[in-house]
């Protein structure tokens, strides 16, 4: 990574906060990666130069059990001296720390459970949340120096992680006995497994999957055939995009254009990420006029037959409207009658976005050039993962290296 | 990071006590190093935030010392979790339960030899039975059978209607206002990690019984206590304009228990029954029983003045909490709003970027999230059915707040678990609409 030290700057805001600044800070809320732990939260730029977070401290006193771990001992009595009120830049070692290094990687897993930009109109697959879960279980269990037991840490929840998620701990254990043990995958494998085993056990939890788990660890490894990563994973999903099989028959198409998919607007697992999912129609049917709305969903998206989802309509720049959206087979679709002015004299101006009722935090500001930043990121991601570890490299141990969900993700490209 | 640089200096032995990169496990700090080992009341100097070199050497000297019985700690804990799971006992987290146990076993015995049918096994199989049945029946299966009596629900039901009849409530409710007044103040006075900058009006409010007067005006008043006239005099501790009087009940369940001052004797003590962690430290249930019936007659439902003046302070935060972060200037926020609010400031950018947002306009079609956001909108409610909860918590257990920096720790800390509520209804919100069942007999099938 990067040599030598490098700068950050440690100040105190107007509310006592603490804020070590080591690198800039993210733009948007979907390209910000956050950890919460023992007095402070912990961000990074995820489109950014992997490095150290940024952290803002609000107890300074409880952060001193983890802070010289990750930025080191100068910076912690920076930190001290910054509560006591004095002022300082500091520079932070770019070289991570072991907990730093487990930080990134942990915040970035969050940041991946949530906002990673599935679509099948982009080729990018979805990451099995099961699989995350458990291995952010792991990654929880080797960062237990950044939290204490106050209980107000929400990101101290090994607990929680694998409860929710040991279903997937079976085929972990399959996928682990059918990888040849020299490799990377091997390895990383064994060392989720086993660090989820040893969180289990120092929180006291137990269950048939955990005892599996366990024996499985104390026997010596089977050796099992060869299996495909992907199909251990297999859910049933029957995705095809309908083509065609229009919503409404008849009328006159006067207008259509692409909407916007701003990401913030409704929670993962929903609409398919890609630019190019919300597409609207504007048709004339007599006197009527009327929009039709369709948004691809994501492939997980919840089958209802009520409206869950609404596409918000604006026209030339007036008053905002809604049109409920139902799911149709891989479809969100509805439509509304509208005003709009003549056609005959000039084009309506319409825009179109989608969002959640109630979860929606309102329209943010222009943000397609990095949600595209985002999607190649993925990608490079993905690609890397797809590759054999022939070189001896250990790309595990950098912030970058692929998490198990993502080496299942890009070994499913043939379902695509 | 002394502490980290001592426990490694130890070598091998200490899996069990440490985390999977070789530091102390947090809680084995917080719950062996630092009170047993450490012991920071014989040795002020080492209770500080940064040691000089001397105090570090002393330190790391303590450590080492117990090196030979923290490797005995560590073994201890392996066969108590080792007979544990052989016992199927699953409550608690291990590490609360059992590392003092350990060090106390390690002490007196040594390392437990490896045979484990041996006395160690004994041993283990003692403490982790004497820590599971620790409650000495103070149990909500023994509050049942107590109240199920018809004649023993009889009486109560009598006791409560006299003491109720002579409740003496106070005449007006702007009787309040110098009460609430003193809150301000005391809230202004909060001064962040450094403590309180002036406490004496924090022990002013508590001697002049200000807590007992609150709870007099809400007995007869529905409003015009806390300077808006939006805002119910009771601030959602009831769902009626004035407190009920309390009945015995005979039943509660987690999913409906209602406003606190609603609640009948056993729901008020079925909470106390389900959450606490040291009950053994509890009075048993039939004098817990006893006393309810005064307390939940008294003012407020509690008896102690300091916690009462903790419910005065706790509404006069709560109506001026900001969650959504409207930003309206409310008049009269105080240095304890601004941190309060700031912290939620902090939680809405952490939810944004973990993609858990909640509208912040009101929304008609905003379903459950929607209902969330509308928690949020009016903040006192929740906080202040959190607060009761845990002051009379204390009151049972005869724990007051002696000075302004407790209080202040109670406060804070409801704030932060209202926060982590929300997150929490949020994420299961969340959840049940990803989950939305392609056929109905799937949801039912789950509440079943």
């Amino acid at each position: 990574m990067a040599p030598g030290p490098m700068d950050a700057h440690v100040g105190r805001g107007d509310d006592g906060t603490i804020r070590i600044a080591a690198g800039p800070a993210a733009s948007h809320d979907f390209t910000r990666a956050v950890l919460e732990v023992a007095g402070a939260v912990l961000a990074w730029n995820v489109l950014g130069a992997p490095g150290p977070p940024v952290a803002e401290i609000h107890d300074a006193a409880r952060a001193q059990q983890w802070l010289w771990a990750v930025y080191g001992e100068r910076t912690a009595a920076t930190v001290h001296a910054c509560a006591a009120g004095e002022l300082a830049e500091v520079r932070v070692p770019a070289d991570m720390t072991a907990l730093a290094s487990s930080a990134v990687r942990l915040g970035f897993g969050h940041w991946a459970a949530r906002w990673w930009p599935a679509s099948h109109l982009d080729g990018i697959p979805a990451l099995e949340p099961d699989v995350i879960g458990l291995e952010l279980a792991a990654l929880t269990h080797e960062c237990q120096q950044l939290f204490d037991a106050e209980g107000d840490q929400p990101d101290d929840c090994v607990a929680e992680l694998i409860e929710e998620h040991q279903l997937a701990l079976d085929q972990l254990i399959q996928w682990w006995h059918a990888t040849p043990p020299s490799t990377d995958t091997a390895r990383r494998l064994e060392s989720v497994l086993r660090s989820v085993d040893d969180a289990a056990d120092t929180a006291g939890l137990d269950g048939q999957a955990l005892r599996r788990l366990r024996s499985s660890l104390d026997r010596p490894r089977p050796d099992g055939t060869p299996v495909d990563p992907a199909s251990l994973f297999v859910r049933d999903r029957d995705y095809a995009l309908a083509a065609g099989e229009p919503l409404v028959a008849g009328g006159r198409v006067i207008a259509r254009g692409s909407g916007t998919n701003d990401w913030r607007r409704y929670p993962p697992g929903f609409v398919d990420a890609s630019e190019t999912a919300v597409s609207w129609t504007a048709r004339a049917l007599g006197a009527r006029r009327q929009i039709e709305v369709e948004v691809v969903a994501h492939l997980a998206a919840p089958a209802t037959g009520a409206p869950l989802l609404v596409a918000e309509v604006e026209v030339d720049g007036g008053h905002l409207s809604r049109v409920p959206l139902a799911r149709r087979d891989d479809l969100w679709s509805g439509r509304a009658d509208l005003e709009l002015p003549d056609a005959g004299r000039t084009q309506p101006r319409i825009e179109i976005g989608v969002l959640l009722p109630g979860f929606d935090p309102g329209p943010g500001p222009e943000a397609g050039a990095d949600r595209d930043a985002i999607r190649a990121l993925v990608r490079r991601r993905l690609a890397t993962a797809a590759q054999p570890f022939a070189h001896n490299t250990s790309p595990y141990e950098g912030t970058s290296g692929p998490f198990l969900a993502e080496l299942t993700a890009s070994t499913t490209d043939e379902d695509y | 990071m002394v502490i980290d640089h001592a426990w490694r200096g130890l070598g091998p032995g200490l899996e069990s006590l440490s985390g999977p990169g070789g530091a102390p496990l947090t809680r084995t700090v917080k719950l062996i190093v630092l009170p047993l080992i450490v012991r920071p009341t014989l040795h002020p100097e080492l209770a500080v935030d940064f040691l000089g070199p001397e105090q570090a050497e002393q330190l790391d000297a303590l450590i080492r010392e117990s090196g030979a019985r923290l490797q005995a700690t560590a073994q201890w804990f392996t066969l108590l979790k080792r007979t544990r799971r052989a016992l199927g006992i699953v409550a608690g987290n291990p590490q609360d339960l059992y590392f003092q146990r350990c060090f106390e076993l390690a002490a007196e015995h040594g390392a437990p030899s490896a045979d484990t049918d041996s006395v160690a096994g004994a041993l283990a199989r003692a403490v982790v039975e004497d820590v599971a049945d620790a409650d000495g029946g103070r149990t909500v299966d023994a509050l049942k059978r107590y109240l199920a009596d018809p004649a023993q629900q009889a009486l109560l039901d009598r006791e409560l209607s006299t003491l109720w009849t002579g409740r003496q409530s106070a005449p007006a409710s702007d009787t309040a206002a110098a009460a609430v007044a003193l809150a301000t103040e005391v809230l202004e006075a909060y001064g962040g990690a450094e403590g309180p900058r002036n406490a004496s009006s924090y022990v002013d409010m508590v001697a002049a019984g200000h807590g007992d007067l609150l709870g007099r005006v809400l007995w007869a008043h529905a409003s015009g206590v806390w300077g808006r006239d939006d805002l119910p005099a009771h601030l959602g501790l009831t769902e009626r304009e004035l407190p009920p009087r309390p009945q015995v009940g005979r039943g509660a369940s987690t999913a409906t228990l209602p406003a606190p001052l609603d609640r009948t004797l056993f729901e008020r003590l079925f909470v106390v029954l389900q959450s606490s962690a040291r009950r053994e430290e509890l009075p048993t249930v039939p004098e817990l029983v006893g006393r309810e019936v005064g307390r939940s007659c008294a003012p407020l439902g509690l008896y102690d003045e300091s916690l009462r003046v903790a419910v005065v302070l706790g509404g006069r935060l709560a109506v001026g909490l900001d969650p959504l972060g409207t930003g309206d200037s409310a008049p009269g926020r105080t240095a304890a709003h601004r941190a309060i609010n700031s912290r939620w400031r902090r939680e809405a950018s952490v939810l944004r970027a973990r993609r858990m947002t909640v509208s912040p306009r009101p929304d008609p079609d905003g379903g459950v999230l929607g209902a969330l956001a509308q928690d949020l909108r009016t903040p006192w409610a929740a906080y202040m059915r959190r607060l009761w909860v845990r002051l009379h918590g204390r009151d049972v257990r005869d724990a007051p707040l002696p000075d302004a920096a407790s209080a202040w720790a109670v406060l804070d800390g409801v704030a932060r678990s209202v926060m982590m509520d929300h997150r929490a209804r949020v994420r299961s919100a969340l959840r049940t609409l990803s989950a939305a069942p392609a056929v109905p007999e799937a949801a039912e099938s789950r509440s079943a």
